[in-house]
């Protein structure tokens, strides 16, 4: 992989052809651009206030990628369905990574998904996709399982949140009017 | 890509431009608009706005994706911060707010094209008024 980045054009050609085991894989969005960069990995709040709690606040902050040029990158993806990278890069707080990923530009912004990380330019190279894992051992169901697979539908703030005012926000009512209208 | 990057680093430092530094002042602001999930606004990859799009919104604000304020000038802010609470990510206080149409106060950072919202007070709560679930269904999977 390094002797190949080093060889400019023609490796990029090389890799777009065939792609390796940890390279971005393209989702089809937006000005999709699949890249790999080194970065440290910052608290977006402390980065931009200084009210940086310690270790980028465990858990509570959304996480920033701040590249070689100083630019901070906004990162709103990891590997699965509807969840973010902030649990994905919190080990990695304060430290340099290689991320791989894509870029993806529209309606002005453009932001990062995260698909792989490794610390450093030598560390193990690892999947954004702990959070099914996470939720599963929180949850005390198996990390392979149906329910962790549709975390989203089995997640208890997700359900009280719709038990308490239906799937539109709008509550029971709207729900009711809805589902007989569309059954 | 790190070369582009260099590259417009470079433009930019010749056309006489500095970089932003790490700590900028905030502008004092009050930003009116809807409650939003950013990603699947952004990237347009479902319809991502109003009472269709609402559970999915809760989904990913749960999972920790970036909640935002879509502002009637059609500008996306990126929520860091509500009241004292600087948890921004999942916070339960924001997931109550969810699809809302919302007036915050707040101080607003810009950096590297993204604008950076920081709630001081949500001024007023209108609750879900983009109600468009007759036209697109539930998002995105209908159910
Ligand atoms: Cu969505």
């Amino acid at each position: 992989m390094k002797r190949a980045l080093t060889l400019g054009a023609l490796a990029l050609a090389f890799f777009a052809s065939q792609p390796a085991a940890q390279a971005a894989q393209g989702w089809g969005l937006p000005e999709e651009e699949e890249v790999r960069f080194d970065a440290t990995v910052v608290d977006v709040l402390c980065e931009l206030t200084g009210d940086c709690p310690d270790n980028c606040g465990n858990g509570t902050r959304q996480l920033g990628l701040l590249d070689g040029e100083g630019v901070l990158h906004f990162v709103h993806k990891n590997f699965t369905p509807f969840t973010g990278a902030s649990w994905e890069l919190q080990d990695f707080c304060g430290k340099m990574v290689t991320a791989d990923g894509l870029f993806t530009t529209n309606k002005g912004y453009r932001i990062f998904v995260l698909q792989f990380v490794r610390e450093g330019a030598d560390g193990k190279w690892q999947r954004a996709n702990r959070f099914t894992g996470q939720w599963a051992e929180k949850n005390g169901v198996a990390a392979d399982s149906k329910e962790a697979k549709q975390w989203f539908r089995n997640d208890p703030e997700v359900q009280r949140l719709i038990d308490e005012d239906g799937v539109f926000g709008l509550g029971a009512d709207a729900d009711k009017a809805y589902f007989e209208a569309n059954q | 890509m790190r070369q582009v990057t260099r590259l417009l680093a470079a433009g930019l430092l010749l056309a006489g431009l500095s970089l932003p530094a790490a700590a900028a002042t905030p502008e004092r602001v009050q930003v009116t608009g809807e409650v939003i999930d950013t990603w699947c606004y952004i990237t347009d990859i479902m319809f991502g706005e109003g009472s269709t799009h609402h559970q999915c919104a809760l989904w990913c604000a749960v999972g920790g994706i970036p909640v935002g304020v879509l502002g009637d000038d059609g500008e996306v802010y990126m929520v860091l911060k509500v009241g004292d609470d600087t948890t921004n990510v999942a916070n339960p206080a924001i997931l109550e707010i969810q699809t809302h149409r919302v007036s915050v106060d707040g101080d607003l950072y810009e950096r590297d094209g993204i604008k950076y919202l920081l709630i001081d007070q949500v001024v007023n709560d209108e609750g879900i008024v983009n109600v468009n679930h007759d036209d697109f269904g539930i998002q995105p999977f209908g159910e």
